[in-house]
């Protein structure tokens, strides 16, 4: 494995790693694994974990891997425009994509996202057929049926809950949201400004698009209140028939930024042999 | 425009980040000591933007990650105390070439200011050290992720704990064993009295033990503290990774670096808060 540091485009460059596995070992030539920033986190990662993932692929699975900083986020200088951060973003994996093509004659890629940047991969997946496969952690859900009975069944037949749901209504407890969890000042303290989640139904319709143009996707659940059980992600989009096309891991004791140490082992060596078997299969 | 890169001993590569001067020539250039774990996650922004307001200064400034952190090599099985200082070392060294000068500032946050001050004494070439919220002892740096661990514990944490081979995991970063022993060793009322070069102290929050190095330092004419409230939750940890943005602490070293040219250290003795 060998990694250097690479800077994309000459005005107010993207910087970024590149880790390539030794020739010998390298098991996709034409395809590279992009990691994208995980909120205000610069590219290592949410506990380091991009640049573990990122050299057990070059090592594991014998595929070149590329962690970059978004303009405005880590060592990436702000652009200037009028784009949304979430346009931008499409534009700049692309702009990545575009360099890596040329330099590196990669013609394929997986991307990889953790929170907003797995809203980014989706939407660069919709946006460009040179994405094969997405890896998303803690990505676009939503509520079924069933994962309302399991997260507010326990809830209603607790007496603490209630109270706090009636105290927040009358207004005497307020529910604190962003940099006010923290107890910090607002302005020394910066949060993501994530946007909202699409529509249920515009993801759905995304979703379809990829699955019948054959992108494979991994999606990885942590715990938490809006996902709670293995296969919510496939009621929660039917109709789409993913079949071979999804795999879905639910680590239902880990916590969003995959604190636990055991927890964060086993994401990494499970995407890792996803991703063997993936660019293992004949075509690839 | 800065320059990232890697360098040092290709067994060791360190992930740098080059800011090179701009405007006047202050003839020194400095370079910024990480803190360790969840703390440099959160410090990452303030640490960049204090190198780019210097670099505007006329100080060109060396960012840089230690071996096992960051982007730099490896991970820190193996890695020792001495070991983050032989990289301060390859940092300064690093700089001197590209800035082409013979003096280097170093500036420290947190335990990058425990490292910073002893790496002031191991190589030549280093003109001051500016200690930012600085951890003053190794021993009880270690001591109070223990304690913190155990109290976890006790609540059934999944997160903090300590592994059969004696690895501090804490907020989703690891210490191991053989490094906690070493940086035990390390104590900035041991070390500073030795140093015969400027020092600074700026610090975000009263706490005792910069009142202690105060209290022991003072009365030297090259010793400087300050006091410019901002907040400090370093290992504050939440689910969305916010980082904590302290500028008025940034923007008094800032102005120390500006009003204090390493020419000038007369005006050293002054001390505020």
């Amino acid at each position: 494995m060998r990694e250097q540091v690479v800077m994309v485009g000459d005005d107010l460059p993207l910087i970024g790693v590149l880790c390539e596995p030794d020739t010998e070992q390298n098991a996709a030539p034409k395809v590279a694994v992009i990691l994208l920033n995980s909120g205000v986190i610069h590219r290592v990662g949410s506990c380091r974990l991009s640049v573990t993932l990122a050299r057990s692929l070059s090592e594991h699975a014998g595929i070149a891997t590329f962690r970059f900083d978004f303009s405005g986020i880590g060592d990436s200088d702000a652009r200037r425009g009028t784009l949304t951060a979430a346009q931008a973003a499409v534009d700049e994996v692309q702009e990545v994509m575009d360099y890596l093509s040329r330099w590196k004659q990669y013609d394929r890629f997986i991307l990889y996202g953790l929170c907003s940047g797995d809203f980014a991969s989706y939407r660069t997946a919709l946006s460009d057929s040179r994405v094969m496969a997405t890896i998303q952690l803690d990505g676009y859900c939503y509520m079924t049926w069933k994962s309302y009975v399991i997260n507010y069944a326990p809830k209603l037949l607790s007496l603490s809950r209630w109270a706090q749901f009636i105290l927040r209504k009358l207004g005497v407890r307020k529910q604190k949201k962003g940099a006010e969890v923290s107890g910090i000042e607002e302005r020394y303290f910066e949060v993501p400004g994530f946007a909202g989640y699409p529509p249920r139904e515009e993801v759905r319709e995304g979703l379809q698009q990829l699955n019948e143009r054959g992108l494979r996707m991994l999606y990885v659940f942590f715990g938490n209140e809006y996902y709670v059980y293995q296969r919510q992600f496939v009621d929660c989009f039917k109709p789409v028939a993913f079949g071979d096309n999804l795999t879905i891991i639910h680590r239902p004791h880990a916590t969003h930024i995959l604190s636990e140490p055991e927890d964060r082992a086993s994401v990494v060596e499970s995407i890792t042999r996803w991703t063997r078997q993936l660019i293992h299969q004949p075509g690839v | 425009m800065l320059e990232a890169f890697y360098f040092g001993p290709s067994e060791s590569y360190l992930f740098g980040v080059f800011h090179p001067r701009m405007g006047v020539d202050r003839n020194e250039a400095v370079v910024l000591c990480n803190p360790f774990g969840q703390e440099y996650m959160r410090a990452h922004k303030s640490v960049r933007r204090l190198a780019i307001n210097l670099a505007a200064l006329g100080y060109s400034v060396l960012r840089f990650d230690y071996r096992g952190t960051g982007d730099s090599a490896g991970d820190l099985q193996g890695v020792t105390a001495d070991h983050w200082l032989e990289d301060i070392g390859h940092a300064v060294q690093e700089v001197m070439d590209m800035a082409a000068v013979g003096r280097v500032a170093l500036v420290g946050l947190r335990l990058g200011a425990l490292f910073a001050a002893r790496a002031a004494a191991d190589f030549s070439g280093v003109s001051r050290v500016v200690l930012w919220d600085p951890v003053t002892s190794g021993a009880r740096y270690v001591e109070d992720i223990r304690i913190a661990i155990a109290d976890a514990q006790a609540e059934g944490s999944r997160s903090r704990l300590i592994s059969p081979d004696g690895a501090l995991h804490f907020n989703g970063f690891s210490m191991p064993a053989e490094f906690q022993r070493t940086l035990a060793t390390m104590n900035l009322n041991e070390t500073l009295p030795s140093l015969n070069i400027p020092m600074a102290q700026i610090v975000s929050h009263e706490a005792e033990e910069f009142a202690a190095l105060e209290r022991h330092l003072g009365g030297r004419a090259n010793f400087y503290a300050e006091l410019a409230p901002a907040p400090h939750n370093w290992n504050y940890v939440d689910h969305v990774g916010g980082i904590l943005w302290p500028k008025p602490v940034i923007d008094a070293i800032e102005q120390y670096f500006d009003q204090t040219p390493i020419l000038g250290q007369g005006a050293l003795c002054a001390n505020r808060s």
